[in-house]
């Protein structure tokens, strides 16, 4: 080619991108692209991730034996497995046995109980972030899941443990189900598959998975096994980590589903006739850490009490969260069985010096404030929380010096019960009130009562109780006076619970997002 | 000349294993427990312990360093603690998209800042020659942050004209990897939709982070061109009654050339890391991008391999223009 | 009317007759006194009213409102303190440091020559913005460390420049005499070599303050600068970029104010060159 000839043509190209979408149109009403801040994706291995983000991406891509339909986590309904039976043993543990629908994986083989097992068994093995799960909480080991016949699955679970607890942990994709055959082929040095599954997907569900080329995006295709054919045929997961990076992204047509708007630019969308803005629920709490242990700042009960009276807490929703966020006092949040959403301690700043003063602490105190780099639970910036915070405690004498880090530095500093003020958030490791109450209230769980440095045994007492009792009335009555006790005297006061913001296309049809960040895509359609 | 590159190819490698001895320790200082950051909030002790021993992470220093060093030999950087990859794979996952950048910067900065600094020097002291100066002052002091958000404001919110962050429209699928950079393996492929896709999305952040460079080479071509325009055969050949441009590019352009290619090296240099900022902002998914989040999760072995080959590249180039030196200018011998 | 004699001297002519020096020279020295005034130009920085945020100048306003309501000029005016600091600290450091190591390579010449250059060379070779973020995710986000993190990539320019003056230096006459006389060596140091290089120090110190304090707030954009709620600028570009449609003054005001500052310093460097180091020794 001569050059102009080369010139000629970049141009034409040029032209033709940018005013030309006309040949992509079929195209696009089929693909749904969805901008968010994917960074914590490390691994898309169902056995290992233990993270957010690939929540609805494994989700989509693996079955599990049960699952929660769409965003009723109340129950748990059919997904592999079509009924299951509970029974008790002569030990006083239980037995899950599950009887399996039939499934095909992406790569052609049904879907057997010998899968099932390996599957389970595989995430033990490989010990991860996530199978505690299996290990502390269910009390699994390999060989606790057996399979019966090709189509029968029983998984026996040891005295103390909850079956009903261990059922709705199996939704989470952990309990991912994988073609064993397949994925056995590309075990690379012990890796148990971990290498390709990063790459490759080898589930039942409707999606999977393209490629990942990292930090730019995740593509999901059609499973072609799948039995019902969903509407949008990729899935295209952009990373942007800039919030006005999505805004701009969504109003010009480039994304069709944004997942870090910041809670003005939301309320903005929510006016906005070409935008859906849709408040979705968490679990997530932010919540301020005061240590408690006997020399700390925080020893004193009235101190603390001094601290949740000198929040302001509605001024943190209304204004730096823009309303995205539920006014939270106790550990059990919304959505969860035992919610406790009473207001313990209205914003009263004289009740708050009375306590200060009668703590002996009327000259004033002065303590560390240890936060993270970055946004804090529901998308504002933990610099803009923390000097609120800062300026409220100011009012009854307390002088928070703010220590910004990055996350993993608070975590070394909280976990060896070294933070005196610390703002952080809290998600549970499985729908279940005792994902709440047994690492904020139980010293013993080694979670946040131990971080703050609080060993009390009512609470202890209350939140081991609550975890084996298998009747939900009893259980109930035991969240109630756990949630008042640990608001009146834990170590914590609790900021919010937010309200997760997504704003969609107009065009996007069917969106939902459970508290558990599931997402179904095969729900979503678009319109032209 | 053989001498000289053996002499300057040992410096490099001392250079090199200085940079990566000096991140290692850097990073070993560290108070936090890099387990922490890869497991999460609610990581269990035992958890804890147990990836501490299967990385290594319990030995003391030294020891770590020693295994560090001989992987290295053997061509391994070893493991992230963040994505548990092999840091080659991430590196020549992220490596590409951050040269296209800096090429597509530099492009903008020679393709302006040259003309500017010649046409300057051409009208010193004239109102074009002050507007040039005045706008190299201004860029040479602009936040790169500051510039991306409002460029991306201006350009792809208010007036629409250019794509948002990102590589690539993500409706177009990308091209088969060749280079791992979008525009030339698009070209490769002979797919010029997602050619132009690519090329307009690449406009802004490389004007972006091209501005610096630019208003920097504006000056240096300028003051070079000064210096060269005020010799006496140039001077001379001008009264001789040659025509005005073929004395310039004749004469001055040639011996201005030398600066600039000193200024140019160093630029690529430097904007390597200096994509940092603008990567965050523009959604790149480049080296600056994974260096940030590598910093932020501790995962010191990711970031001495973006650092070595930062290094590596930094050197490297260095070289190159020292022997390029020598092409453009005789008299320089290579002692 | 006569102008005073000073005013009348070769350089003054000089410094008088370049705009931008002058420019450069009143506004650095404005800056420095916005920053000593802070107190009497703006109030509490850190004063929040949380139900007017984000508003629109004003009077009450100069420049607006944060996320936070808080005075944005206030900000902007007591910022001036923190980038000024970071921006002398860190030039005095690097110019410890890398004089020190110069001074030495250029006096002792030889092996110790070749091996303090090559360190120089690896912090040279180093990824500024990489090695900064290290040190302050190593060490903690704090402004102490941002200013170790700059000065350890800005100081090897001073190294370098000392030791060539140094090196220049010594060949003349009368270095060659005193050495002849038995002066000790570092005593040559003191007295001949570095009145000599006064000059182009000068000059490498006013460019580097302007760009300690561009990659300070770099490292303050990304997190790794001063602790909340310090108004420091880059933090608090980074801290109001997502209102830049609904409230672009509150990002651009300090991003503003970094500019002018850098600038500010850039002018006075090209005008000190100007007038003491006309014939450009300078490196830039």
């Amino acid at each position: 080619m001569s050059r102009p000839r080369v010139l000629w043509t970049l141009l034409i190209a040029l032209v033709a991108t940018l005013f030309s979408f006309g040949a992509a149109q079929s195209a696009q009403q089929q693909t749904l692209v969805i901008g968010g801040d994917w960074t914590d994706l490390i691994t898309l291995d169902p056995g290992v991730a233990y993270e957010f983000s690939p929540v609805p991406i494994l989700d989509n891509t693996y079955q599990r034996l049960v699952q929660f339909q769409g965003t009723d986590l109340s129950h748990v309904v059919p997904d592999a497995a079509t009924s299951w039976d509970i029974a008790s043993t002569a030990d006083g543990g239980s037995t899950i046995t599950f009887h399996l629908a039939d499934a095909t994986f992406s790569t052609g083989r049904p879907l057997t109980a010998a899968d099932v097992v390996w599957s389970f068994d595989r995430v033990i093995q490989i010990n991860g972030p996530s199978a505690f799960l299996f290990t502390d909480v269910a009390g699994m080991k390999v060989g606790s899941t057996k399979a019966l016949d090709d189509h029968t699955v029983q998984l026996t679970l040891p005295k103390g443990v909850n079956p009903q607890i261990v059922l709705n942990m199996l939704t989470f994709n952990i309990g991912g189900i994988m073609d064993a055959t397949e994925v056995q082929k590309h075990v690379d040095a012990n890796d148990y598959g971990q290498k390709w599954l990063n790459d490759h997907s080898a589930g039942s569900g409707p999606y999977m998975l393209d490629r990942w080329d990292r930090g730019s995006q995740v593509v999901l295709v059609v499973n072609p096994h799948y039995p019902k054919p969903p509407a949008i045929k990729r899935i295209i997961l952009r990373y942007m980590q800039e919030s006005n990076a999505q805004r701009t992204a969504l109003k010009s047509g480039e994304i069709d589903i944004a997942y870090n708007f910041t809670p003005d630019a939301f309320k903005e969308a929510e006016s906005d006739p070409s935008l859906n803005a849709i408040k979705t629920d968490t679990f997530q709490m932010a919540y301020l850490g005061m240590n408690s242990g006997p020399n700390a700042p925080f020893a004193d009960n009235r101190v603390r009490d001094a601290v949740r009276y000198a929040i302001d807490q509605d001024g943190i929703i209304n204004d730096l969260l823009a309303g995205l966020g539920r006014k939270m006092q106790t550990i059990i949040p919304y959505g969860l069985m035992g919610a406790d959403t009473n207001v313990y301690f209205p914003h009263d700043l004289e009740k708050a010096k009375q306590l200060m003063a009668e703590a002996g602490k009327s000259g004033g105190m002065s303590v560390e404030f240890l936060i993270a780099t970055g946004a804090c639970t529901g998308g504002v910036p933990c610099a803009d929380l923390a000097a609120k915070i800062q300026s409220d405690l100011a009012k009854i004498g307390i002088t928070a010096n703010i220590k910004q880090t990055t996350s993993a530095q608070l975590y070394t500093i909280y976990r060896q019960q070294a933070a005196q003020l610390v703002l952080a958030a809290w998600s549970p490791d499985y729908p279940d009130p005792n994902g709440n109450a047994s690492p904020l209230a139980d010293y013993n769980a080694k979670s946040l009562a131990w971080r703050n440095d609080w060993n009390d045994a009512t609470a202890t007492k209350l939140a081991t109780e609550a975890a084996t009792s298998t009747d939900p009335a009893t259980r109930k009555e035991l969240y109630a006076q756990l949630t008042k006790y640990v608001a009146e005297n834990g170590p914590f006061a609790m900021l919010y619970q937010p309200v997760y913001p997504i704003v969609t296309s107009a065009k996007v049809q069917g969106f939902a997002r459970s508290a558990q960040g599931d997402v179904d895509y095969t729900a979503i359609t678009k319109l032209p | 000349m053989l001498a000289f590159l053996l002499r300057r190819i040992g410096y490099l490698i001392f250079v090199v294993w200085g940079v990566g001895f000096a991140a290692f320790f850097i990073s070993h200082v560290v108070p936090a427990d890099p387990a922490a950051a890869a497991l999460g909030s609610n990581a269990r002790p035992a958890q804890i312990e147990a990836y501490r021993e299967k990385y290594g992470l319990d030995l003391p220093v030294y020891q770590q360093y020693l295994r560090y060093m001989v992987n290295l030999f053997q061509g391994d950087l070893g493991n992230s603690l963040r994505t548990q990859r092999p840091i080659l794979s991430d590196l020549r996952d992220f490596f590409p998209a951050t040269f296209e950048l800096t090429l597509g910067a530099m492009f903008f900065a020679a393709l302006f800042g040259v003309p500017a600094g010649v046409i300057a020097a051409l009208y010193q002291d004239r109102p074009i020659d002050l507007g040039v100066r005045s706008l190299a002052l201004v860029g040479g002091a602009t936040p790169v942050y500051w510039l991306a958000i409002l460029a991306l404001e201006l350009f792809h919110s208010r007036l629409g004209w250019l794509p948002g962050p990102g590589e690539l429209n993500p409706y177009l699928l990308e091209p088969h990897r060749v280079t791992g950079m979008l525009v030339v393996d698009a070209a490769l492929a002979g797919e010029w939709q997602v050619f132009g896709s690519a090329v307009s999305h690449l406009v802004l952040p490389a004007a972006v982070l091209g501005a610096f460079s630019t208003a920097l080479l504006a000056r240096m071509v300028r003051s070079a061109m000064l210096e060269v325009l005020s010799q006496d055969y140039v001077r001379t050949a001008r009264a001789k009654g040659l025509a005005g441009r073929v004395v310039v590019f004749k004469h001055a352009m040639r011996n201005a050339a030398l600066p600039v290619l000193t200024v140019m090296g160093s630029l690529l240099g430097s904007l390597l890391t200096g994509a940092v900022l603008t990567e965050t902002i523009f959604s790149w998914p480049g080296i600056g991008s994974y260096a940030t989040s590598s910093a932020i999760g501790l995962d010191f072995p990711a970031v001495m391999g973006v650092t070595l080959v930062a290094g590596l590249v930094y050197s490297l180039i260095n070289l190159l223009v020292d022997v390029l030196y020598g092409v453009f200018d005789p008299r320089i011998t290579y002692a | 009317m006569t102008a005073p004699a000073f005013l009348r001297s070769k350089p003054a002519r000089r410094f008088l007759r370049n705009p931008g020096t002058v420019i450069g020279t009143a506004l650095s020295l404005a800056l420095i006194l916005v920053a000593l005034l802070a107190p009497l130009l703006a109030g509490d920085p850190l004063l929040q009213h949380l139900s007017d945020r984000l508003q629109g100048p004003s009077a009450a306003h100069w420049f607006g409102t944060d996320q936070l309501g808080r005075d944005v000029w206030a900000r902007v005016v007591w910022g001036s303190r923190i980038s000024l600091r970071i921006g002398f600290v860190v030039v005095a450091v690097s110019l410890l440091a890398g004089g020190t190591v110069g001074l030495l390579a250029g006096m002792l010449g030889g092996a110790w020559d070749e091996l303090l250059m090559r360190v120089t060379d690896i912090f040279l070779a180093f990824p500024a913005l990489i090695l900064a973020m290290a040190i302050s995710a190593a060490l903690g986000p704090s402004l102490g460390n941002v200013m170790i993190a700059v000065a350890a990539v800005s100081w090897p320019n001073y190294a370098r420049l000392l030791r060539s003056q140094v090196l220049a230096v010594r060949t003349l006459d009368y270095v060659e005499a005193s050495r002849a006389l038995g002066a000790a060596r570092f005593r040559q140091a003191l007295l001949h070599v570095l009145p000599n290089t006064i000059t182009p120090l000068l000059v490498q110190a006013s460019f580097d303050i302007g760009s300690a304090i561009l990659t300070a707030a770099g490292l303050g954009f990304i997190g790794f600068g001063a602790q909340p709620p310090t108004p420091e600028w880059g933090a608090m570009v980074s801290e109001t970029r997502n209102f830049i449609n609904e409230a672009p003054w509150a990002s651009s005001a300090p991003a503003i104010a970094i500019l002018v500052t850098v600038l500010a310093f850039n002018l006075l460097g090209d005008g000190l060159r100007d007038v003491l180091d006309p014939r450009g020794r300078t490196r830039r």
